[in-house]
């Protein structure tokens, strides 16, 4: 079998999949359907202040897991599904930003800043249409580069990493993203540590589960739905519902109407454009390549090099609402969400929310592990996995063509979301988490489990210590412990195998390079 | 600053507690409630240990407040947390553990208390498919949760506040409970 091949099975498993129901006797498959339904959801979310792509992906997993199920033909649907939510969002996310000064996602506060001048200027519509071409081009690129990317990367980690080196890199990881991630340095590795700390509570392989205090509760683990929706999204509640006590100013903003006719990008305008859009389009995939930057940081990225480039005098000054402003920003942070799945479908390694649960999903289905073995190309015999690769891959471009299509249109329309009190909102939001996690868990300590996690997630965000080090290492502190017995035992028991593997010792040494290094960089600023 | 901070700049404050801790962990937590150690010789082979990943990521933390302690604790990025900030908090939890504590409690003790009453053989359990019996903790205890919480940041409790919450908890039966069997919203999962 070829790759074209295995890419035309790919677009055949989402295009002729189960079918949803036929129009004029066209079997519409039930996975173009999912993508829709997510992608549209995806737009409400981003759109609506304190809700993020991440909380919708969280409350409809159990409900997608339940009526779709755990065997293979779940996957496309699901995953469909949860990629259309992240498409949808990331351009949602510049509505509250641009209209209300408020960034509907966290990443798009960067388009505050140029994107609610330009609507006070009343020219909201324009901002929001630069801010829909400018993401879009982000994320195709993005996609793009992580269709031909991922199997690359597959091969070298199956041609090149062994266990010690597979150890080391999963070290690099966590220690890449405690350096990167957040305040500083020392907070990153609180929160790395924690989470690490937590996902090795009753387990272990001695018959005693460890750090169990002896209790029947804690002998089984904390299951992953709570630590994950509880430091994420309850703590994110709480922590929300802190600031607009903070801050009673915000919810009485009144939003910037978009009655702007003339709104319309012509072709020289997106032509002149196309630079910022392409730098920080780059700039977004290299970020969302690393594991566990995120798209933030990103956003800051592609914006500053934006700004350095500029002339004030050819076209204002940043921050005071220049379109270059916006599209920085916002091709930046969408470029982040393609590249991301790199390090997921390759190597299992989630570098952001949407990513966690992306795998969470994968995990819990049967019929696609990530890893280098995803990407075999076998010309003798079917990759099953390699298909349902090429399909996912699908459903992104599915998700990109609605988004080039409608999203516009459907993204600008959604100005009414922020007219929902957070006050209001945020309680809903914490009961639809804790119902989520209970279909998930079906007992009541899980919800307690939650709460305990949303409060560490709150004293987290109040310490200024970022919660995104704390899921991941969550998520990969298993698979670390596991890699780790493996390359001792199969180096003989040798102590040293992170060192005296060249590789393994590359990657540690860039290991403690990146915290020397980022701790410097912060010190001087 | 305040005295909140026992006289130390914010992050020192977060320093210590994280270093604290990190010690009680590595020296009270792991020794006692682990039972191998970072390598153990099983069948003449050395292995792993259970303790050696949680020692690890005790580390971490260890090393982060340190960094903290000393390179960090005048940097720009101080935390601020106020008496207000932490009574208000402190309400909005309590408000959520008072509405999960009926949303698990309700439905049997309403149960219970009509069988005693009517001297009927009922039980919570047995009645837990029938619908309405099933919704009721779920339905009073998501009111409380999203009323109360409303009120803990409008100042007041509010008729406006308990509906809201009553709808919601409505929709959440209808989304998550009616059209799917296996999905059990609480406390059918437990009783």
């Amino acid at each position: 079998m070829s790759v074209l091949d295995y890419i035309w099975l790919g677009i055949l498993a989402v295009f002729q999949g189960p079918e949803a129901f036929s129009i004029f006797g066209l079997a519409i498959s039930i996975t173009v359907i999912m993508v829709i339904s997510g992608f549209f959801l995806g737009i409400l979310v981003g759109a609506t202040p304190g809700l993020a792509g991440p909380v919708a992906m969280a409350i409809s997993l159990p409900i997608l897991i339940s009526t779709f199920g755990y065997n293979t033909d779940a996957l496309l649907p699901v995953l469909g599904f949860l990629i259309g939510v992240m498409k949808g969002a990331t351009v949602g996310g510049a509505v509250p930003a641009i209209l209300f000064n408020t960034p509907g996602t966290p990443d798009a506060f960067m388009t505050t800043l140029d994107g609610y001048p330009m609507a006070k200027r009343g020219e909201a519509k324009r901002a929001l249409r630069i801010a829909h071409f400018s993401s879009v081009s982000g994320d195709t690129f993005s996609d793009l580069v992580l269709i031909i990317g991922a199997p690359f990367l597959a091969i070298m980690v199956e041609r090149y990493l062994d266990l010690p080196e597979k150890t080391a890199l999963l070290i690099l990881s966590l220690s890449f993203i405690s350096a990167v991630v957040g305040g500083s340095v020392g907070r990153g590795l609180i929160s790395t540590g924690l989470g690490l700390l937590a996902v090795y509570v009753g387990t272990g392989e001695d018959f005693y589960p460890r750090l169990s205090v002896g209790t029947q509760t804690l002998a089984q683990g904390f299951p992953i739905s709570t630590s994950v929706l509880g430091v994420l999204i309850i703590g994110a509640v709480f922590k929300e519902l802190d600031d607009l006590r903070s801050d009673q100013r915000a919810s009485r903003m009144k939003p910037i109407t978009t009655s702007d006719t003339n709104s319309a990008l012509t072709l020289a305008e997106r032509i002149k454009l196309a630079p910022t859009i392409f730098r920080s389009a780059v700039i977004g995939t290299v970020v969302g390549a690393l594991p566990g930057i995120g798209s933030t940081l990103a956003a800051t990225l592609g914006y500053t090099a934006a700004k350095r480039r500029h002339d004030d005098a050819e076209g204002g000054k940043f921050g005071e609402g220049v379109p270059k402003g916006i599209a920085a920003t916002e091709a930046a942070n969408s470029a982040v969400s393609g590249a991301n799945l790199m390090p997921v479908l390759s190597l299992g390694i989630p570098g952001n929310a949407a990513a966690v649960f992306l795998l969470l999903a994968m995990d819990s289905i049967s019929g696609f592990n990530p890893s280098p073995t995803v990407f075999k190309f076998d010309p003798v015999n079917l990759n099953p996995e390699l298909v349902m690769a090429f399909g996912i891959f699908t459903t992104m471009f599915l998700a990109n063509a609605l988004n080039w299509t409608v999203g516009g249109r459907v993204m600008r329309s959604m100005g009414f979301m922020i007219r929902i009190p957070k006050h209001i909102l945020l309680p809903s939001v914490l009961l639809l988490t804790l119902t989520a996690i209970y279909v998930q868990e079906t007992r009541i300590e899980a919800l307690y489990f939650a709460l305990g996690f949303g409060v560490l997630g709150y004293l987290m965000r109040v310490f200024g210590i970022s919660p995104l080090p704390f899921v991941i290492a969550f998520i990969l502190g298993a698979k670390l412990e596991e890699t780790a017995r493996q390359a001792y035992a199969a180096t003989g028991n040798d102590p040293w195998f992170l060192f005296t593997h060249p590789i393994a010792a590359v990657f540690v040494a860039l290991s403690v390079g990146v915290m020397i290094l980022t701790s410097r960089k912060r010190g001087s600023v | 600053m305040g005295p909140f901070y026992f006289f130390m700049t914010p992050n020192k404050f977060t320093a210590v507690i994280f270093l604290v801790f990190a010690i009680v962990v590595l020296g009270v937590w792991i020794p006692n409630d682990v039972e191998t150690g970072l390598l153990e010789k099983m069948r003449r082979h050395w292995v792993i240990g259970d303790s050696l990943a949680p020692t690890l990521a005790a580390g971490f933390v260890l090393f982060g407040a340190a960094l903290i302690l000393l390179f960090e604790k005048r940097d720009e990025a101080q935390f601020t947390m106020a008496a207000a900030q932490f009574v208000f908090f402190l309400k909005l939890v309590i408000v959520i553990l008072v509405a999960l504590s009926v949303m698990r409690h309700l439905g049997p003790i309403l149960i219970n208390t009509y069988a005693a009453i009517s001297g009927l053989e009922l039980e919570y359990r047995l009645l837990r498919d029938v619908i309405g019996v099933k919704h009721i903790g779920f339905l009073i205890g998501g009111m409380i949760m999203i009323g109360g919480m409303i009120a803990v940041v409008e100042g007041r409790l509010s008729h406006r506040a308990l509906v809201i919450g009553l709808i919601w908890s409505l929709v959440l039966i209808l989304v998550y409970d009616l059209p799917f069997e296996d999905l059990l919203l609480p406390p059918n999962g437990d009783v």
